[in-house]
């Protein structure tokens, strides 16, 4: 096989089955992925599925803590368990541009392949089509995920209410500045890497708790533009207290470039609205589960003022407003 | 029949005539001319109508502008015939509500030297007494919930006047006739102090000695006031200082002091500690009771804490007669700083004070007489020969200041983001609130909410169009965008210009500098470092700066080092300082990611600062070019940087030739911090004669927090003064982004007119 992609990977004939049996086949094997069929079957045994759909298109396509295809597993399950489902089956597209290394895209799909299995979803249905060189960005990935709901499950911003609490599941910021941090080169030696993983575990221990109100997981735009959802949603406001968790590496690099983790994306994180009696047992719970260690009570709902309120650490507050376009600088 | 020598006036008097003792001045001038008729308020002003001989009407009409009580702003509005009908004698009116009419709120008055008197008169019943007041003197602005300005339209409602102060109150030859906030021990607010979770001591003079007593063992007090609390404590003891500074998280700003009041001038204690001239005497000593910013004595006992590393300290009097006592009894000065959480606006509240200072203060010195709307301490500073307000407040807000044309429909203009000040404009007049603060956080914006909807009311004027800044991220701008009402914003720089150009009334074209921070320019850049010409409507830049690029986005303004790296980045030279993980932030630099560009003059000096003085990170604005203008020992010498055409009709001076200067290691910090001022100082002359030749203007003005500096502002208008040039700076209005506000209104009036001129 050629090292890297042409046109004729995407012209139907020798070329595409070839790479579709080598790079795709091969790495997804056992997955539920049958090649020969136009469409697959799901077994669905509950009354209730979701479906949700995605679009990957992460510059650089490799990072620390991961790459397109992890993320793309991660991304889409991940939309399915804060929704309160548990993921089942996925579909995958893959745009990728002539010239591509195709060791790369063995790489991509075989970490892809990884997280499908870690997270015990199917990929059953699969397509690729080939870009001019030029008119795309490597490779861009597109998905749709498929579970079904938990019984009794059901949570929705409509469910939040004045004096709820607010978790988040472990440092924020991760994944937006490891990104950042690759996509310009800083060529930092570092620890940072990206917090991309499965948040359902995490996701299905809320989900015991019937105060459970709303989850989500803060990505493009982080906790804060999470929190200001809620309350565009509800007309409620967000108190957010000075200890949600970010890593010292992630603010020392935000502090460096003048960003602010709360706005950064996370891809392995999940914010949780409950109700306030049960928080605290929430939190517990969340910590013995994997990638939840450092969950905490971060914040509550609050009826006095609709907006995202900030607590400092001298008791002082801001405001975390909505994301502008293009920040400018305010202060003298 | 009427006498043929007997004629009737209908006089109408607006201007500042309600709270300030007016109408009992016009009842005894009328009783003293022997003239029949009666005096009442009406909504803003006051109408008289005097009966008796012609000469003597004429007489009355020149007293009762040019003999009228010191506090007043009279003026003559009109005088009408009047059917002459049989006045017995001359009375005092209830207030008529029926008209509209121009509207003054009056600003809060310092305890004049009668209250304080009977105060200190221990067979006076008010002796000791910490709200005595009179018609002249005690709080206006900060306890009116309304107007007309009547008892019961301010926080004084709830107090029930005993038998004795009614019959002051009612006496129109008594000093407290209609004195709205008269008050006494028996049936007028009273002081409460709490400390810890000990029983609050509620009498009066009790809580007088335990506050005191807090204060002398070293600890910190916070104490309600006029506009809202102060954190206090004793200005000699470094301990209690730093125990201030480390429970405020406020390391090293500057600290205001206030002085006991002395015999004679009342400034004899406070010249223990600082040099006083004349003028700042003055101004010290003005109605309201400003912080003035003078020159500390060395070897003074004032803690050196109070101002690190600044040769000047911001020193007051006592101006309630609760502070003449806190003072009187302490016996000694004592800082005294705004009770807020760093950057919001001063705390009103008995209960929210507590809830949001009880880390920072020992104990609490409350009252209960209710502050409305908060006023911080105004400051002023020395610029050139002039007493010049850094910050509007207590006593010297709300600030009207006419327009040169015409609104066409009321505007609230919600000014920039920090320093945030609102000014309600309708007609010609414009007024401007007090201080507010930074606008990032929840009390600042419920503090300007307040404000705005406060003057709309209290003026009976509601706007019809909001005017905000360009910046679409500040929270002045949000909240505009959140409003029913339409919105217009107008350039900062333009705000800026048209700030001083409409408080000087400035005719013809003018050639304006507008040096500061940071505010969003026309083309998307960060200005700062302009110079713009035309007049209010028409501005157009002329000159800057060439820009630079710091890295960090807003993290730039408190960390200076940001500034020094983009300029030495920028010109091919060494960062002279170690810094961990700087290759990331160069590494941002070269792919100028959250670099936004600028030609501000406030972040060159922020990188002067840097690398003269090392100063890297800072604890509050300006701090970088506050201790390199305190650095400067005399004049120093100046150098030309060069000038050219950008090609888009902009004339930008390189900074690059500045960098050896501030390097050259083998001069002293000192002569480097003179020689850049210098530099800077002869920037503006060779700008503006360089622009002379292309434009005609007819003087030039000096606007922007930079020129706050007194010693750039000197040396900038003694070298163009010396080349012929006419300088203006401002003088009612602060020079920084607490003009934003009044020039908005200024800027968008002149806009308007314009169009409607065309």
């Amino acid at each position: 096989m050629d090292d890297r992609i042409s046109l004729a990977h995407g012209n139907g004939g020798r070329f595409m089955r070839e790479l579709i049996d080598d790079v795709f086949a091969k790495s997804l094997e056992g997955l539920g992925l049958d090649t020969d069929v136009d469409a697959a079957a799901m077994s669905l045994s509950t009354d209730e599925y979701l479906l949700t759909t995605d679009g990957f298109t992460v510059q650089p396509l490799e990072f620390p803590g991961g790459n397109i295809g992890s993320l793309a597993v991660h991304g889409t399950t991940n939309d399915l368990a804060v929704a309160g489902a548990k993921p089942l089956y996925l579909t995958l597209n893959a745009f990728i541009e002539e010239g591509f290394e195709i060791s790369v895209l063995q790489r991509i799909i075989e970490s892809l392949a990884t997280a499908a299995r870690a997270s015990d979803v199917k990929i059953i249905a699969g397509d690729t089509k080939v870009l001019r060189r030029g008119e795309g960005g490597g490779l861009y990935l597109a998905t749709t995920g498929v579970g079904i709901r938990i019984p009794g499950v059901r949570p929705s911003m409509r469910l939040i209410e004045d004096t709820d609490r607010i978790i988040v599941s472990g440092p924020v910021g991760d994944h937006g500045t490891a990104v950042m941090l690759a996509r310009e080169q800083f060529g930092l030696r570092g620890t940072l890497s990206s917090d991309a993983a499965s948040v359902y575990d995490i996701a299905s221990t809320l989900m015991q708790f019937d105060g459970l109100r709303f989850m989500r997981d803060p990505t493009r735009g982080g906790i804060a533009s999470v929190a200001n959802e809620i309350v565009r949603a509800t007309g409620l406001g967000v108190r957010l207290h000075p200890n949600i968790p970010v890593r010292q590496e992630v603010q020392s690099v935000c502090d460096m470039l003048g960003y602010d983790p709360l706005y950064l994306a996370c891809e392995g994180r999940l914010v949780a609205v409950i109700a306030a009696h049960q928080a605290d047992d929430a939190v517990e719970q969340c910590r013995t589960v994997s990638g939840g260690q450092q969950s905490v009570i971060c914040g509550r709902i609050t009826s006095s003022a609709t907006r995202v309120i900030l607590e400092t650490e001298i008791g002082g507050e801001r405001f975390l407003e909505e994301l502008e376009d293009d920040p400018l600088p305010r202060i003298c | 029949m009427p006498d043929e020598s007997t004629l009737g006036h209908e006089i109408e008097i607006g201007g500042r005539v309600q709270g300030v003792g007016f109408r009992p001045f016009v009842y005894g001038l009328a009783t003293e001319l022997n003239l029949k008729g009666d005096v009442c308020n009406r909504l803003g002003t006051v109408r008289v109508r005097v009966v008796g001989d012609v000469n003597v009407l004429r007489e009355f009409e020149t007293r009762v502008i040019r003999d009228a009580p010191p506090l007043s702003r009279p003026s003559l509005l009109k005088v009408d015939a009047l059917q002459n009908n049989g006045y017995a004698a001359f009375s005092i009116q209830d207030s008529d509500h029926s008209d509209e009419a121009k509207i003054f709120v009056p600003p809060d008055y310092f305890a004049c030297s009668a209250c304080l008197d009977e105060m200190h008169d221990p067979d006076n019943r008010r002796f000791r007494y910490p709200f005595i007041n009179c018609t002249q003197c005690g709080p206006r602005y900060t306890l009116i919930k309304a107007l007309p300005y009547d008892r019961v339209s301010t926080s004084m409602s709830e107090f029930p006047l005993c038998a004795q102060c009614h019959a002051e109150y009612s006496d129109p030859r008594d000093r407290r006739f209609h004195a709205e906030p008269i008050a006494c021990p028996a049936c007028g607010p009273q002081l409460r102090f709490v400390q810890g979770d000990e029983a609050a001591i509620v009498e009066t003079q009790a809580a007088l000695r335990a506050a005191v007593s807090v204060m002398q063992s070293g600890n910190i007090l916070a104490v309600k006031g006029i506009g809202g609390y102060h954190l206090m404590c004793d200005a000699r003891n470094p301990a209690a200082i730093q125990r201030l500074r480390n429970r405020k998280a406020r390391p090293d700003k500057p600290l205001a002091v206030m002085m006991p009041l002395g015999d004679g001038d009342q400034l004899v204690h406070a010249r223990q500690y600082v040099n006083l001239a004349p003028e700042q005497a003055k101004a010290i000593r003005s109605p309201a009771r400003p912080i003035v910013l003078v020159g500390r004595k060395m070897h003074s006992r004032l803690a050196p804490n109070i101002a690190p590393g600044l040769d000047e300290i911001g020193v007051f009097l006592p101006y309630s007669p609760l502070h003449a006592l806190l003072l009187g009894d302490f016996g000694g000065p004592l800082v005294a700083t705004s009770g807020n959480v760093s950057g919001e606006p001063v705390l009103t509240d008995n209960a929210e004070a507590e809830a949001r200072l009880y880390r920072i203060a020992d104990a609490f010195l409350h009252h209960d007489r209710g502050i409305v709307r908060p006023a911080d301490d105004p400051v002023l500073r020395q610029i050139g020969e002039t007493i010049r307000p850094l910050r509007q407040g207590r006593g010297t807000a709300p600030l009207e200041i006419d327009l040169p044309c015409e609104q066409a429909e009321p505007v609230l203009c919600v000014g920039g983001q920090q320093k945030t000040t609102v000014t309600l404009s309708w007609g010609r007049r414009a007024v401007v609130s007090p201080h507010i603060g930074e606008m990032t956080s929840p009390r600042s914006q419920a503090v300007f909410e307040r404000v705005a909807n406060d003057l709309q009311s209290l003026y009976g004027v509601e706007a019809k169009r909001i005017i905000c800044d360009a910046h679409p991220g500040y929270a002045t701008t949000r909240w505009a965008r959140q409003q029913p009402l339409p919105l217009e914003s107008i350039w900062h720089h333009h705000a800026h210009a048209s700030a001083l150009v409409a408080e000087l009334a400035l005719p013809g074209r003018g050639l304006v500098f507008a040096w500061d921070g940071v505010g969003l320019g026309e083309d998307g850049s960060l200005w700062g470092g302009e110079a713009l010409y035309g007049m209010p409507g028409q501005w157009r830049r002329v000159a800057s700066f060439r820009t630079f690029t710091p890295p960090g986005g807003d993290r730039v303004a408190r960390e200076p080092w940001r500034s020094a790296a983009a300029l030495c980045w920028g010109d091919n030279r060494p960062v002279p300082f170690v810094r961990e993980d700087l290759h990331i932030a160069r590494n941002a630099w070269q792919k100028n990611l959250n670099c936004p560009a600028t030609s501000a003059v406030g972040r060159l000096f922020d990188a002067a600062a840097a690398i003269i003085l090392g100063i890297q990170t800072t604890s509050f604005e300006a701090q970088g070019p506050m201790l390199l203008e305190a650095a400067c020992e005399r004049a120093g010498s100046s150098m030309h940087l060069p000038l050219s055409d950008d090609g888009h009709g902009v004339l930008r001076t390189d900074w690059a030739p500045l960098l050896p200067l501030l390097h050259n290691a083998e001069r002293s910090a000192a002569r480097r911090a003179e020689d850049f001022h210098a530099t800077m100082a002869n920037t503006v002359l060779d700008q503006a004669v360089a622009l002379r030749t292309l434009h005609a203007f007819d003087y030039v003005g000096l606007t922007g927090g930079v020129f706050q500096n007194h010693v750039l502002a000197e040396q900038v208008v003694a070298r163009l003064e010396d080349s012929g040039f006419t300088v203006h700076l401002a003088s009612l209005l602060p020079s920084n982004d607490a003009a934003i506000s009044f020039g908005q209104a200024a800027e968008w009036a002149a806009q308007q007119c314009r169009k409607r001129a065309d």
